[in-house]
């Protein structure tokens, strides 16, 4: 008779997990897995303007994530360090999108029916938001969405998208512009 | 398109002289060191009230896609499982002598932690973390230190469990390996509750 307490890996804290995961345990891999397959997802989205590729994007950054995990300090910042990769594989993607269609100046936006999902937006606010983002430049999106969604710092966003600092300062400036027009004309 | 938006209310001349851009990393500082410039001005304040109600809805907005997601496909999660190798943890070789002198047997450093892992997460309230070898694993007889890390159940005795864990740890590994164990330091990170079993789970252990 099992009466003994296991500690199920399900509810396991993410320095467990990712510890075990790193030592080559698959079980809390996976459990990792599950825990943030959502939120890299839907953060993949947002920086992709679409999600026709989120699902190849988030499954590269867990396929890098188990071969780099041994190289992870503190597996308990895993959450931050998974948001890095899939930053990085989604940017990769927009990279290759871009030497596909450079040919021209046109902003390759996504077919209307792959933005994300607007459906059951039930706050208006956060609609209003989805809709300015999308209908901005592809760059100005992944700039603000690496700023202000993912965190990042000037020179991090200059640093993926291999662009000046400079630059990245103006694009973020005018994407702040635009949000707050938008936003506030909402109001 | 341009590229300067005029932003009305929002141009130097309504922010007495500050610019977005400024007010924008001031709110990054966390309004550090504070600015009486910008403090003492209506129009920044209308700015920077903006600036965060926009910070806000950002992250709101990551949030509700999250809550949005469909439940997360197995066959997705089955092909990131069908994809990932074993040789990334192996690790170092670690000898184990054989009675014929032309076999050589060797355990992997990632088979020795899994070792580890299972004897460590045999103990009551036990969950096993990180796991490291320290010394010259390669180089028999030489001595080697063994460090985990534990997550220990809310309501069992942290060093109780600890010796439990180095007892269990050090028994698995002088059952499979030829290690010369000099020491097992345990480092208890967190203290769990669990979240499935919740309150119940006084009712699971009787």
């Amino acid at each position: 008779m099992e009466a003994r307490s296991v500690p199920s890996l399900t509810d396991a804290d993410d320095r467990t997990l990712a510890g075990r995961a790193a030592d080559g345990d698959v079980r809390a891999f996976e459990v990792l897995v599950r825990r943030y397959s959502p939120l890299m997802r839907a953060y993949a989205t947002r920086v992709l303007g679409s999600n026709d590729e989120t699902d190849d994007v988030v499954q590269e950054s867990f396929i890098t994530a188990w071969q780099q995990l041994s190289t992870l300090t503190d597996p308990s910042v895993v959450k931050s360090w998974l948001m890095r990769i899939v930053s990085r594989k989604s940017i990769d993607r927009i990279r290759v999108r871009k030497l596909h269609v450079d040919i021209d100046d046109h902003e390759q936006e996504a077919p209307h029916s792959s933005t994300p999902p607007q459906v059951a937006e039930a706050h208006s606010r956060e609609a209003a938001l989805s809709r300015a983002l999308n209908d901005m430049p592809a760059e100005q999106r992944q700039c603000w969405v690496l700023k202000e969604i993912a965190g990042y710092s000037y020179d991090d966003i200059a640093r993926e998208l291999d662009l000046p600092v400079s630059t990245v300062r103006g694009v973020l400036a005018r994407a702040r512009k635009n949000l707050i027009r938008e936003m506030e004309a909402w109001r | 398109m341009t590229d300067d938006i005029e932003l009305e209310g929002f141009e130097p001349a309504d922010l007495d002289g500050h610019t977005i851009d400024e007010l924008s990393d001031y709110l990054a500082a966390g309004r550090q060191p504070l600015d009486p410039s910008i403090e003492s001005s209506p129009g920044c304040q209308i700015a920077l009230a903006a600036m965060l109600r926009l910070r806000t809805i950002s992250l709101a907005l990551l949030e509700s896609d999250v809550a949005e997601q469909p439940a997360t496909d197995e066959s997705f999660i089955a092909g990131i499982l069908n994809s990932i190798g074993f040789e990334a943890q192996a690790g170092r070789s670690i000898p184990v002598q054989h009675p014929s002198a032309q076999a050589s047997l060797i355990l992997t450093e990632g088979a020795v932690r899994g070792l580890i892992r299972a004897a460590g997460d045999t103990v009551s309230g036990v969950l096993i973390g990180r796991c490291t070898l320290q010394g010259e694993v390669g180089v028999p007889g030489e001595p080697v230190s063994v460090l985990v890390d534990a997550s220990v159940f809310w309501g069992e005795s942290i060093p109780l469990a600890a010796a439990r864990i180095r007892e269990a740890i050090y028994a698995e590994l002088l059952k499979h390996t030829e290690l010369n164990i000099v020491a097992i330091d345990v480092t208890v990170h967190d203290v769990h509750l669990s979240r499935s079993l919740g309150e119940a789970s006084v009712e699971e252990i009787e």
